[in-house]
């Protein structure tokens, strides 16, 4: 009881000190029929497994959430992933999203670039510019952000193996902007244990990866402290068809493995910590995805506080973005699409995610055309507006469900961390294909369940029938290719080519050695050498993985 | 027969491999042998892999959205190769337009996202069979329309219309207790219209006349092994009315495949034996 007071106090304390700092949306937040919505809501008799358990908003264990007024303070970001073809045309959809209220910019790359080969390599044939924007050197970076200040915007990359690469250039447009490094924000995916297990974008063997995330914690530290320097992300183990326990254990067992690789390389828990961020899977069970969300908080609270011994409540505060299930949308019946992912983001919300991308409809046959990302993004505009779930943190805490699941969930995914630190913690039992066996396992079984029809997919295998129109989908314009090619072609004419080959030849006497390889990655992207050039020297010293 | 051998690839440089790696082990348990590349395959690589293990079809798996590029380049390789005998099939995020060109290009057949895999493993093992040189069991041709069911709340009354306007005569009316139904049969060239008048208040031809107050319910497809299509068909994941044959209106045997397999339309296969097919033809 006497617990419980003095928790109480200090969150009373907290937001009182929060709110002459910002105040809330709205002075007071009440129902459709004009009833009183407080800030939270608590049980009427305490006890000390409420304190150990739930805590209050913005303490610990943080399962209520990392913040002391949550989305009554500030909505999470709306961050809507874009891109495609060139660097000019991403950059105009970027405008036109900012235009349209989105808050954040997220940044998907072509698969040559994110494997880190030109747009001119073999290997890139019939890629480039596909699923995202083809970036080959730091003029393609140029125009991509060209009129989009980067002291305002906070800019998502997902980008894993050639990471460092990518926030070289986008330093050094910041800096050809006049922004510091010190003041740009932004998270570059930088994941490389989840590409072995699920997502395929691998260079370089799990070791010297390592390295290169380790590398990054350090320079950020140093340089560009409000840059997230990783996003831990379950999405795409849960894409690949892991259950909800698998992405958080997996996740978890991941994020671990960093912490440690980072200790090992000499750095401070509270320097690197705080720039940890995640990203999670909104799926479709909404319960258990809601629990998932608050489990996760607690778990890395836990983690963090108990295994580490970190110090610093921003080290302990869990933030991540959530993206919709993309593969629970259906090519059959599209428009039902929409309804799925409000749900799926509903489910985020109520789990206090800290940004958001909604998927649109027509992304079983497509990528997306202007029309669907737009309605994506009413959605979330819907959500944070509307519905009034935005105005009371955790609303679902308490719920004798939803508790439940919390709990079942967390020690599940403690069982198989568990397991985990066995095969010798995460990059060992990634080698050992550990992980992608259990996913693959259940993937195999959800089919089955599907085609038993055990599991329902409306309009999939029930509730067929209906008017089904071919839907306009998006097509990228493929000319764009041929031009840019020619403007490689130009650039390796062009620029200061003895210039690139020492910062390569530096890049590579660092990589044979030791020493922070951000510093040299950075010398040659401003020397304009290609991402291709810098991947293929490090593959020169590194080697390259495969399975 | 000999184990048909599937080589299941991933071209370009796409990483998401749940698809591949579900099909492949589908196809594993639907007892065929089945090779997977991993990521990032060469058209090349492809080819040369699919030669060297003697494959009977490549499956090919993109999500990039880089299809129209890399498959036509593995027709093209196996071309080169002489290996055209192989066939190739794909799936992935394909849209529909891509589809019918990948087709018209040599890719035998697209599966797009939501496909059963029972369903792709049949066709491969049919596609196989009729590379054999054996008979196809589904996917053929059927033999033609054998009759069209019409329900009617009484055939004197309906088939006055069609006596008196299109001169069509009555060849004969059967009672068939059993189905709830009493049928005329009005011949016209090589289909024969089926006029059916519910018996009795369970008849399912009432129920439908109740529901959606008569007219067309059926189209009846002649077929020469009624027995062989309802196998492959239950392979494939369609959903059947009738598992099992039972005696028709005229004494052949008939099934229902359930109407959600053909948006609403209600199917009857009819087996015709050879003979009555050459004299019906």
């Amino acid at each position: 009881m006497e617990e419980y007071k003095i928790a109480y106090e200090k969150w009373q304390h907290e937001v009182k000190k929060n709110l002459s700092r910002r105040p809330e949306r709205k002075d007071e937040f009440t129902t459709g029929s004009q009833l009183e919505v407080k800030r939270a809501y608590f049980p009427n008799n305490f006890d000390s497994a409420y304190i150990d358990k739930l805590g209050f908003p913005g303490q610990y264990p943080y399962t209520r959430g990392i913040r002391h007024t949550m989305y009554r303070g500030q909505l999470w970001t709306m961050r809507q992933y874009a891109g495609f073809g060139s660097a000019k045309e991403t950059n105009s959809r970027f405008r036109y999203l900012l235009e349209q209220g989105q808050t954040g910019l997220s940044v998907a790359f072509d698969l040559p670039t994110q494997i880190g080969y030109d747009s001119d390599d073999p290997m890139s044939l019939g890629e480039v510019g596909k699923v995202g924007v083809a970036i080959d050197s730091l003029e393609d970076m140029e125009l991509l952000f060209d009129q989009i200040s980067l002291k305002d915007v906070s800019t998502s990359m997902t980008i894993n193996a050639p990471a460092a690469v990518l926030l070289a250039m986008y330093i050094a447009v910041a800096e050809k902007q006049g922004v510091q490094a010190s003041q740009v924000r932004g998270t570059i995916q930088n994941d490389i244990l989840k590409e072995y297990i699920a997502r395929g974008t691998y260079i370089f063997p799990p070791k010297p990866s390592m390295r290169l995330i380790t590398d990054i914690f350090a320079y950020c530290a140093d340089n560009a402290p409000s840059f997230n320097t990783i996003s831990i992300s379950g999405y795409h183990i849960r894409e690949a068809g892991s259950t909800a326990v698998q992405e958080l254990a997996f996740t978890m067992a991941n994020a671990i493995a960093y912490v440690e690789a980072a200790l090992a390389a000499g750095l401070d828990i509270d320097d690197f910590a705080p720039r940890l961020a995640f990203f999670f899977n909104g799926h479709n069970d909404f319960f258990e995805e809601t629990a998932k969300f608050r489990a996760a908080r607690r778990m890395w609270a836990k983690l963090m506080r108990e295994r580490f011994g970190a110090k610093k409540q921003k080290s302990e505060q869990m933030r991540f973005h959530t993206q919709v299930a993309g593969s629970t949308l259906t090519a059959q019946q599209p428009e039902n699409n929409v309804i799925r992912v409000a749900l799926q983001a509903m489910a985020a919300v109520l789990g206090g995610t800290q940004s958001l991308h909604t998927n649109s409809k027509d992304e079983a046959l497509s990528l997306p055309t202007e029309e669907s990302a737009r309605i994506a993004l009413r959605t979330q505009q819907i959500l944070a507006h509307e519905t009034g779930i935005a105005n009371t943190i955790d609303p679902l805490g308490g719920s004798y469900y939803v508790e439940a699941l919390t709990d079942q969930l967390e020690e599940e995914a403690f069982r198989y961390i568990d397991h985990i630190e066995k095969l010798g913690g995460a990059v060992s039992a990634v080698e050992k294909q550990y992980m992608q066996r259990e996913i693959h396992r259940a993937a195999y079984d959800a089919q089955k369940r599907l085609e038993k029809e055990e599991d329902i997919v409306v309009g999939v295998n029930k509730f067929q029938s209906g008017e089904e129109q071919a839907p306009d989908v998006m097509t990228v314009d493929e000319t764009f290719v041929e031009n840019q090619l020619n403007r490689l072609k130009e650039l390796r004419k062009e620029r200061d080519n003895e210039r690139v080959r020492l910062s390569l030849q530096q890049l590579k006497d660092t990589a044979s050695g030791e020493g922070n390889l951000m510093y040299d990655i950075l010398e040659a992207v401003k020397a304009y050498a290609t991402v291709g050039e810098i991947c293929h020297t490090l593959r020169g010293v590194f080697g390259e993985y495969s399975v | 027969m000999k184990k048909i051998r599937v080589l299941i690839a991933k071209p370009g440089l796409d990483g998401h491999d749940r698809g591949a790696l579900v099909i492949s082990q589908a196809l594993r348990d639907a007892g065929m042998e089945v090779i997977y590349t991993g990521l990032r395959q060469s058209p090349a690589q492809i080819v040369r892999a699919a030669v060297q293990e003697d494959v009977d079809v490549i499956g090919l798996s993109s999500l990039s959205g880089a299809h129209n590029v890399l498959f036509p380049a593995v027709i093209k390789q196996l071309q080169e190769e002489s290996a055209e005998d192989i066939m190739v099939i794909g799936g992935g995020v394909i849209p529909i337009n891509d589809v019918i060109a990948l087709e018209k290009q040599g890719i035998d057949k697209i599966f797009t996202p939501g496909t059963p895999t029972s369903l792709i493993a049949a066709y491969i093992e049919d596609a196989v069979r009729k590379k054999h040189g054996e008979e196809s069991m589904f996917f053929t041709k059927p033999i033609g329309i054998d009759h069209i069911g019409i329900a009617v709340n009484s055939i004197e009354e309906t088939a006055a219309f069609y006596t008196t306007h299109f001169q069509l005569e009555i060849d004969n009316v059967v009672e068939v207790p059993e189905q709830g139904v009493r049928v005329a049969f009005l011949p016209l060239a090589s289909v024969t219209l089926e006029l059916l008048e519910p018996m009795g208040e369970n008849s399912p031809i009432q129920k439908f006349i109740d529901q959606r107050g008569g007219g067309l319910h059926h189209i009846a497809v002649a077929v020469s092994s009624i027995d062989e299509r309802l196998n492959q068909m239950k392979k494939s994941g369609i959903p059947l009315i009738d598992e099992v044959p039972k005696k028709g209106a005229k004494g052949d045997p008939i099934a229902f495949i359930h109407p959600k397999a053909a948006d609403g339309t209600l199917i009857e296969l009819l087996e015709k034996k050879e003979e009555a097919a050459d004299g019906y033809v």
